[in-house]
């Protein structure tokens, strides 16, 4: 089953490829919006293959919680913008 | 645990670390930090470390990010005090058409461009007459001053230069003198009295 993580990874690397050459800061979050997703259900999958609860637990609350963050950073940076 | 994924998995932290190292823009900073946080969080949970790789993604994503970026915005301004009679109406609908007829709203784009290329905000103080202007400049609430100067000074022949700008920064004086292409204003350095405040 290896190689589903294989092709997670391979999908992981087409935003962090945008976020490197797009200069658009809004291009750079929603990268960021993608990555975050893309890493979280990473999580999930190796608990999943492991069969470790302790691993999912923690992968379904950095999907919930981990984006609250972004919402933060994306009022600033649109009030940034306004001024 | 000696699963082939793994390292291609740890290889992404130093990628994204790279990549927020050689980020110029601290706003762009700001969200490839973010990203790293995410990675970061992901190879903690690969190798088996739960508790912080959830402490990354609460505490080192979204709390660090949120904080730095208060900070940046709140100190990279370039506060700038005008007279309120000279304010061009920003409301106004022709917007547009009023910048390209109005000498000081060209001053102050320009203001503003030279500014952004230094990742600076402009922020614009209004003052009511000249006397408080020049106190809010000695008492270091604004970096910069523009002013219209009064026509008796000089002859009128000679007056290309019909605004005075004024900075109390050492380094803001040097970065207008080399990139402020505007030939309608004229730049000099103030040397404030030394204090904690900037």
């Amino acid at each position: 089953m290896n190689w589903i993580l294989i092709a997670m990874v391979l999908a992981l690397l087409i935003p962090i490829y945008e976020v490197w050459k797009d200069e658009n800061i809004w291009q750079k979050m929603l990268a960021f919006a993608s990555i975050a997703s893309k890493t979280s259900v990473m999580i999930l999958v190796v608990s999943v293959l492991r069969d470790d609860w302790m691993i999912g637990v923690v992968g379904v609350i950095i999907l919930s919680v981990g984006n609250a963050g972004l919402m933060l950073l994306a009022h600033v940076i649109k009030r940034m913008n306004t001024l | 645990m000696n699963d082939s994924y793994v390292y291609i998995i740890i290889a992404l932290l130093p990628l994204s670390a790279l990549m927020l190292m050689v980020q110029v823009n601290p706003y762009h900073a700001l969200v490839i930090r973010g990203i790293l946080g995410a990675v970061a969080a992901l190879v903690y949970a690969v190798l088996g470390a739960a508790d912080v790789a959830l402490t990354e993604a609460l505490v080192g994503t979204m709390l660090a990010i949120t904080l730095s970026a208060v900070a940046v915005r709140s100190s990279l301004v370039m506060r700038l005090g005008i007279l309120e009679d000279g304010l061009p109406n920003v409301e106004d609908e022709s917007k547009t058409e009023r910048e390209q007829d109005c000498p000081f709203a060209h001053l102050i784009a320009d203001l503003r461009a030279s500014a952004n290329k230094h990742h600076l905000r402009l922020e614009l103080v209004p003052y009511a007459d000249p006397q408080s202007l020049q106190r809010a400049l000695i008492e270091k609430e604004v970096h910069v001053t523009c002013v219209q100067r009064s026509p008796h000074q000089e002859s009128e022949s000679e007056d290309v230069q019909p605004y005075q700008t004024t900075t109390r920064v050492r380094r803001l004086y040097e970065i207008l003198q080399t990139e402020l292409s505007s030939p309608t204003t004229r730049l000099t350095y103030m040397t404030a009295p030394s204090g904690e405040k900037h």
